[in-house]
């Protein structure tokens, strides 16, 4: 082989260009404080190898997009750990990133003449929230949705020009296909070729101007990169890998239910390093939200950029600089303390194998002799346990309380069809298959959640599910017993004159009755 | 003995070597395991319905249309395939329609009794052996299995 590589490095000058990569010339004391910038370009070159697995199987699609990573996520070998990978290295990049600045700040590495790659720096730091905050939509998942509704949100209250930049941020009227294609775009050509070119500059500026070593330069010769530097790297470039294949393989990253704009119960929280602004946010009601979206992070990042011209001081010494030193501490500790506040206001994901009684009546209404008629393996239709339901609910409502009709509000439901309820029971169970839900476990309570899935779920809510023309359910158990329900929903205007709900006593049969008071008593 | 500067150097390289190609080598399976691994994936086949056995007249190659619904990456597709049912004595057999020559779809002609290929003149019996024209192999036989009154088909 050597004639080769002889050959090739005299076509190429390949080995003087790896000398001068790896020969990078070091101050004296020189040590492990100054692996931190490798870590994040190590991580960087972990979300661009994930990313390009990714997209080999992601839609940008809203029709698309969110089966193509439940598809990632459960069929694709070792999909779960390349979007763990891809996921939880966001957050990696993010604490490195704060990691490598700290080191620079203490070190005073900012300083003259180093300006300009300080600048580049704080530029890849926007560069990377950038990223986060359009890989965020991608999923088109309830998170995914809802962040980024609030995300659009907080653009237009930019004053004057607020409509319009949040009008380019959606990409049409409404926040859909058009706005997930241009963050898709954004995320996977835009922002790459930015990083890419910054970071390629940050390193050439860091190179030029050699790295600045020690707070006290130490006497003696200078040391090369290659190899006791590069090892150190090498050491804490493994920890830091071995921790995040930890996480993507022991920890699932999340993918709620598939984005649902009419669901206005769904609370939205942005990923936890947006969540100091979000909580910021919490502060400054009103006519002066622009102070907590623009007028405050601009304050930081002008600061940001400006800190080599702001901090004229000579030496560089932390002693030396405490203004600088205690902006910063201060800085980071009322970012840490908005997270934290944010973090204990955060609703707990909603887990999709926690059946509510509605999607576990779905299950049970799907099992109908007139679904399985075309719903079974060879059928007109999938079974429906394995059908993707991509239709609109009131599309699936109507097809559900009569099979044959295809148009919905075209002619009436024909005599002895399932009922609204059913047919939103069904609903709601197909989201859940949708989701990636197991089979529920059916408990003693069945005829009550059969009854409540009929005729109650069309006005009453039960665990997160249901309508909600009528007072929840979820406790109601609380406040009335058995016999209060019977009486109640045998004839409700012979307990209360003026109420509003229709009775039920010539509809339910004895058993049925007795089942719903039960099961509602118990509920408290 | 002291060690020398090459030698240390040597070790501290071969531990930078270790390292990188242990993280290198990690990526590189899980990289490429999910490039690789859905070219490999194998269909799911299962047991659908072909027609029932009175239909069916000794001899005589009957073409049925099934509905093959498959899972296509993350969504699913529907193939409507045809398949010759053709009942001897007790026996059942199915042949695919697509002719092995270059993919056209082969009908039977009751007269001749063959099953004759439209494009490029390739001739068939009622087993799928071939007897005339360009074609390298027989139909393809798929599994078949009556149940009852029913013949059900693998696909």
């Amino acid at each position: 082989m050597q004639p080769f590589f002889d050959w090739l490095d005299d076509r190429t000058n390949y080995r003087a260009a790896r000398r001068h990569l790896l020969d990078e010339p070091l101050p004296p004391g020189t040590g492990w404080w100054f692996v931190t910038g490798s870590i994040l370009l190590f991580l960087l070159g972990v979300q661009l190898l994930t990313g390009v697995v990714l997209t080999m199987y992601y839609v940008p699609s809203s029709a698309m997009a969110y089966d193509s990573v439940r598809f990632i996520m459960t069929q694709l070998t070792f999909g779960r750990v390349i979007r763990g990978l891809h996921f939880f290295g966001a957050s990696f990049i993010v604490i490195a990133s704060v990691v490598h600045m700290l080191r620079v700040v203490i070190f005073g590495s900012y300083k003259k003449p180093r300006e300009v790659t300080w600048i580049t720096g704080v530029l890849l730091l926007l560069i990377i929230l950038g990223f986060a905050l359009s890989g965020y939509l991608l999923p088109w998942d309830q998170r995914a949705y809802w962040a980024t509704t609030v995300t659009i949100n907080i653009a237009r209250s930019t004053p004057i020009v607020g409509e319009q930049v949040a009008g380019l941020l959606r990409g049409g009227a409404n926040l859909g296909a058009l706005t997930l294609l241009r963050w898709y775009a954004a995320h996977v050509f835009l922002l790459p070729a930015a990083l890419i070119a910054f970071t390629v500059a940050h390193i050439y500026l860091m190179r030029r101007h050699g790295i600045s070593g020690p707070i006290v330069p130490k006497a003696g010769a200078s040391r090369p990169f290659y190899p006791a530097q590069a090892l150190r790297d090498s050491i804490v470039v493994s920890v830091v890998f071995a921790a995040l294949l930890t996480f993507a393989v022991t920890v699932r990253a999340p993918l709620d239910a598939i984005a649902d704009p009419s669901d206005a119960r769904y609370i939205p929280r942005p990923e936890w390093y947006f969540l100091s602004l979000f909580q910021l946010l919490k502060y400054f009601p009103g006519k002066l939200e622009p102070v907590a979206t623009m007028v405050i992070p601009g304050i930081v990042v002008a600061l940001l950029f400006l800190l080599p011209f702001i901090d004229r001081t000579k030496g560089r010494r932390p002693s030396q600089r405490w203004i600088v030193m205690m902006a910063f501490c201060g800085g980071l500790l009322g970012i840490a303390g908005l997270t934290a506040l944010g973090l204990r206001d955060t609703p707990r994901t909603e887990d999709v194998n926690r059946w509510a009684p509605l999607s576990m009546a779905g299950y049970e209404f799907a099992r109908d002799a007139r679904c399985q008629a075309c719903h079974q393996v060879g059928g007109a239709a999938d079974p429906v346990d394995e059908t993707i339901a991509r239709r609109d609910p009131d599309w699936l409502v109507a097809h559900v309380r009569d099979p044959q009709m295809i148009a919905p509000d075209l002619r009436p439901v024909p005599s002895g069809a399932m009922t609204e309820g059913q047919g939103r029971s069904i609903v709601a169970y197909m989201r859940r298959v949708r989701a990636g839900a197991s089979p529920p476990v059916m408990t003693a309570n069945q005829a009550a959640i059969a009854v409540y899935g009929r005729y109650c779920s069309t006005c009453h809510a039960l665990d997160g599910e249901g309508a909600t023309v009528g007072p929840d359910l979820s406790h109601v158990g609380a406040k009335h017993d058995a016999m209060w329900f019977r009486e109640w929903i045998t004839d409700p205007t012979a307990v209360q004159f003026d109420a509003t709900m229709p009775p039920f006593g010539d509809r339910l049969n004895d058993e049925q009755m007795t089942a719903i008071v039960n099961y509602l008593a118990a509920r408290k | 003995m002291t060690q020398g500067p090459t030698e240390r150097r040597r070790f501290l390289a071969a531990a930078v070597n270790s390292i990188q190609a242990l993280i290198g080598g990690t990526l590189a399976v899980l990289l490429g395991g999910a490039v690789v691994g859905p070219s490999f994936l194998r269909r799911r086949e299962t047991w659908l319905k072909a027609g029932s056995l009175d239909a069916l007249t000794d001899d005589e190659p009957m073409p049925v249309t099934i509905r093959v619904s498959r899972q296509d990456g993350f969504t699913q597709t529907v193939e409507r395939q045809v398949v010759f049912l053709v009942k001897s004595g007790e026996r059942v057999t199915a042949l695919s329609s697509t002719c092995t020559h270059l993919g056209c779809r082969v009908s039977w002609d009751s007269e001749a009794k063959q099953l004759k290929c439209p494009c490029h003149g390739g001739v068939y019996d009622r087993t799928g052996a071939v007897i005339a024209g360009p074609p390298p192999a027989p139909l393809a036989p798929l599994t078949t299995r009556v149940d009852g009154d029913q013949v059900f088909i693998q696909a």
